[in-house]
């Protein structure tokens, strides 16, 4: 090559190396630039992602507050126990470990199966494990003494929730069941990691399922707390880096009298029913007891499905609370309310009289409506009506009501409605109404319906709730607070005013004279419990019939099955003449009011006035 | 004779920059392995041997490699058919040869074999460059991509068609053919998409057009190596501190993504030290080139430099995510014998080409 062309070629090599050296000089500036985007304007984004990676929050489960009665006694608490934790990852050989800790803590087959396929994927994230729950002391001490034998386990408390009155409260309390995460109340923990919550309690999440423990769940439940693992791409634990306390739920204060439902338990025994009793200067409910009944304790500690399926297919239905759902026909014991509505609507007065036959005849149809006296009671007044339980007094009367007046006046009384504050799944129960019987049954409503409601019976039921709830307006004289079990940051609570302003002091005062006859005089229908106590009581009795007859004769056919039998129902209020504690019992198919449900209402007033 | 005795063949500036940068990378590959001395130590066996071999290199007369160029590429074709006869499989690909207890990527000599010979036979060519020239120049070139790129080996099979295209640039290629050869290619793309690339090899692309289409899947790598980055912030969060790198977020910490354990762990300061390392090496090559005695060497400087350019500038773009993901070293920081090897000898290379002057008369 000439000299010449040499320099051309020089000078063509010269831009053409200089133009691929400044692309590539412009690629390490491009670099340079998208690493700036990175590091330095999307720096918080990047940072808070590499921290996602890395911290794994797991939460730490928090202790239930205890439940309370009134007398400051526990209901329903917390008991420790003790539960032997392994870490897997520092277990060399699985089936040696398990030849050696067999002789200190006994292990069923299942209990090692268990163990040995959940190992390998604990060992591998680094996660503790537990190896049996519930140890025995001498389980617990043989343990300890060989504690350096076993570095890869420990001993750590675990609690049950356990009531001391597991039988008698279960309604009420309630019980809590197993769930797997509880993410609502903790949004900022992804529901995935609930999987490996820190245990406070042996049987793992729970949470209250019914009665208190599902009403005051948040009052209860307490503020999880967290610990936060550093955790590699592969999901092994690395440390823990931080660790926020559980703070444990509030107690619950109730007005639950341990003494009271006792006795309401013991008086009732095996039979069905309910028991309620409410404290009328406070409103709040002392006796909350529906028979047949289950153990909270198992239910709340892992009840084996066996006992479970036996308990959900009993016929007598104990998961029933029949104190806040039974619907029961309020038979006599309506009559105090039917008497108000006559006085209200001057269809009587207290000295308005009729002659009772021991029947009313119905002028339209001709239906007879029975007493339960075969030859009536002769001349009888309001008084009178009141304390032989006349049913011709207050059918004639309710013969000539107007069915929406009426039906209106009852759910005055709390009929109709949910009336208890804080009762988990209370139902209203049910005042007819023409516009309901025309909606289901297509059928009008007649002037027999209206009579038969003016003695508690037909289309009416209510709850033994709403029975003691109308109990404690008719003790106080309009002047209730509406029922709750529990109180919670001094809540006010709600008076409830009950007025009429047609009902006038005096009817009032001659109203609790008649119910006090019921009991106290000598022709009251519940004069057989008047001798069980030092007190006075006031109260009206019903026999609430579950077939509709027209003769004692049809009645003792029926009566040889137990289930058709009537329904035994009082109402009760005490001691006068300054009542302090209203009540309302309902025995299933107990028949005679007075004599049957009567004693039971006296007992539960007794231990609650005694005390 | 007496003179080219006395005489040593030595580029302080290389020299140090080289040094400097490769001591770094040990730093940054203790830390990348999770504190690893036996990786360390055995990177640090490679870089010395490699300086060793970097200086002696540089003593040859740069006529020694233009008189051996075509031996040069038999020899390296000559691997690549022992490979492929003898090699064993390692993770679906053929890509290694064992020696003993040594084992290294044949591809790796084509890396600077190809260069060679391409500055080799156009050296002496006229300006522009003839038709059966560059049709001879390209088959070289495309025969050396397909053997690399059938191992598989996607990266190095690039690397070692943009060292020939580079040399073929700068021995003059004309421009309308430059021009010619571009449209070819847009135009043959879709060509190349479906019966070249290999279904894992679209997939990748696929995922750096729509990096949130598959976070725990094909996207993970590139999307933990922007975090990692991101997260290092401007000044890093330490040496040996990094979260992403050291809870084995981060994939390919020793290899292909150490580059973001730098960036995770010394933040955009320790980026900029490097990169300005890089730089520096680059521009003292462009003047070596511009330098050099004649067309050969530089021919032969430029070929070889820019060639680990395109190395570096392809690790780079891959991890912050400016490319797909090809699996590439970073040159001099990532782990790998094979890969340094040829790097210092390439530099060997470069320093003999630009420091052998030839006092031609004026």
């Amino acid at each position: 090559m000439i000299f010449e062309e040499r320099q051309v070629e020089k000078n063509n090599f010269s831009v053409r190396a200089a133009l691929l050296f400044g692309l590539m000089i412009l690629g390490l500036i491009a670099v340079l630039v998208q690493v700036f985007a990175l590091q330095v304007s999307g720096y918080s984004d990047y940072q808070l992602a590499a921290l996602n990676n890395k911290n794994y929050a797991v939460p730490v489960q928090s202790l239930r507050g205890e439940i309370y009665d009134r007398n400051g006694n526990v209901l329903v608490k917390n008991q420790p126990t003790y539960d032997l934790i392994t870490r897997p990852n520092l277990i060399v050989d699985i089936d040696s470990f398990i030849e050696k800790i067999k002789p200190v803590i006994s292990l069923s087959e299942k209990e090692i199966s268990r163990y040995k396929k959940l190992q390998k994927d604990k060992a591998f994230a680094n996660k503790e494990l537990v190896l049996k729950k519930d140890l025995s002391a001498e389980e617990i001490s043989r343990f300890q003494v060989r504690s350096f034998n076993f570095q890869n386990a420990f001993i750590a408390q675990r609690f049950r929730r356990v009531s001391d009155y597991p039988n008698i409260f279960s309604h009420v309390l309630g019980y809590t069941s197993r769930i797997d995460s509880d993410f609502e109340s903790m949004p900022e923990i992804p529901r995935s990691h609930w999987k490996d919550v820190e245990l406070k309690y042996a049987h793992g999440l729970i949470k209250g399922q019914s009665g208190l423990e599902e009403e005051y769940e948040d009052h209860l439940r307490g503020r999880h707390g967290q610990r936060i693992f550093e955790m590699n791409a592969r999901g092994q634990l690395i440390q823990s880096l931080s660790f926020t306390q559980p703070k444990k739920g509030l107690d619950l204060y109730t007005h639950l009298d341990i003494g009271a439902q006792k006795s309401a338990a013991k008086f009732l025994g095996n039979r069905k029913g309910a028991v309620v009793a409410i404290d009328l200067e406070s409103g709040g409910i002392n006796v909350l007891y529906s028979s047949p009944t289950y153990s909270i304790n198992e239910l709340s500690n892992g009840m084996s499905e066996n006992n479970f399926q036996t308990l959900i297919n009993n016929s007598d239905k104990p998961f029933f609370n029949r104190a806040v759902q039974g619907r029961y026909p309020p038979a006599s014991t309506i009559k105090p309310a039917i008497g108000m509505y006559g006085l209200s609507n001057n269809i009587v007065n207290w000295d308005f009289e009729i002659e009772d036959p021991g029947f009313f005849t119905l002028p339209e149809t001709g239906r007879v409506f029975r007493g339960w006296r075969k030859g009536g009671h002769g001349k009888v007044n309001m008084h009178k009506a009141f304390l032989v339980s006349s049913n011709t007094y207050f059918t004639s009367l309710a013969y000539q009501a107007d069915i929406i007046d009426l039906s209106n006046y009852l759910s005055s009384f709390g009929f109709g409605k949910k009336v208890c504050k804080d009762c988990f799944a209370e139902d209203p129960a049910f005042v007819p109404s023409p516009e309901w019987k025309y909606s289901i049954m297509n059928k009008g409503w007649v002037k027999g319906d209206t009579v038969n409601l003016g003695i508690g019976q037909g289309y009416l039921v209510s709850t033994p709730m709403q029975l003691a709830n109308y109990a404690a307006i008719l003790a106080t004289k309009g002047q209730y607070i509406q029922p709750f079990l529990a109180s919670v940051d001094n809540q006010k609570k709600s008076l409830k005013i009950w007025q009429d302003e047609k009902i006038s002091n005096s009817d009032w005062k001659k109203m609790h004279e008649a119910l006090l006859g019921v009991i106290e005089s000598d022709y009251g229908t519940a004069r057989s419990i008047r001798n069980l106590k030092e007190f006075q009581v006031a109260g009206k009795s019903g026999t609430a019939e579950l077939v509709s007859l027209d003769s004692k004769e049809a009645y003792q056919d029926i009566r040889t099955s137990e289930l058709l039998r009537d329904h035994s129902i009082i109402i009760a209020f005490g001691p006068m003449p300054n009542p302090r504690y209203a009540v309302s019992v309902v025995i299933e198919n107990g028949e005679s009011g007075g004599a049957v449900a009567g004693p039971v209402a006296i007992e539960v007033l007794k231990s609650l006035i005694n005390e | 004779m007496n003179k080219s005795l006395q005489k040593i063949y030595f580029d302080p500036y290389l020299f140090f920059s080289l040094f400097l940068l490769s001591t770094l990378g040990l730093f940054f590959l203790f830390s990348a392995s999770n504190m690893d001395t036996s990786i360390v130590l055995k990177q640090f066996v490679y870089i010395v041997a490699g300086f060793i071999l970097m200086i002696t290199i540089s003593q040859l007369d740069p006529d020694i490699f233009r008189r051996n160029a075509v031996l040069f590429l038999i020899f390296s074709f000559l691997l690549l058919g022992i490979t492929y006869l003898f090699g064993p499989e390692i993770n679906g690909a053929q890509r290694w040869i064992r020696v003993g207890p040594f084992s290294f990527q044949s591809s790796e000599f084509l890396k600077l074999a190809v260069p060679i010979f391409l500055a080799n036979f156009l050296f002496d060519k006229k300006l522009p460059i003839q038709k059966k020239e560059i049709g001879i120049s390209l088959l070289v070139i495309v025969c050396c991509f397909l053997f690399v790129f059938r191992q598989p080996d996607l990266g190095t099979a690039l690397i070692i068609a943009f060292s020939g295209l580079f040399v073929l640039f700068l021995s003059g290629l004309s421009w309308t053919f430059i021009g010619g050869s571009f449209v070819l290619l847009v135009v043959s793309s879709p060509f190349i998409w479906n019966i070249i690339l290999q279904p894992f090899q679209r997939q990748r692309i696929a995922t750096f057009f729509n990096p949130e289409s598959d976070p725990f899947g094909a996207s993970w790598n590139i999307i933990q190596s922007k975090v990692a980055i991101g997260s290092g912030g401007l000044l890093g969060k330490g040496f040996g501190e990094g979260s992403q790198t050291h809870l084995n977020f981060l994939p390919e910490t020793e290899t292909d993504f150490i580059f973001s354990v730098i960036g995770e762990e010394f933040g955009f300061l320790g980026v900029l030290l490097l990169l300005s390392i890089y730089l520096f090496i680059l521009l003292r090559c462009l003047y070596l080139a511009l330098s050099a005695r004649d067309r050969f060497c530089r021919l032969v400087i430029g070929g070889l430099s820019l060639t680990f350019a395109a190395n570096l500038i392809i690790n780079l773009c891959m991890v912050v995510g400016l490319l797909p993901v090809v699996g590439m070293p970073l040159p001099f920081i990532s782990k790998g014998g094979s890969s340094l090897i040829s790097l210092f000898l390439a530099f060997g290379i470069i320093v003999s080409m630009g420091t052998h002057k030839k006092f031609l008369p004026q």
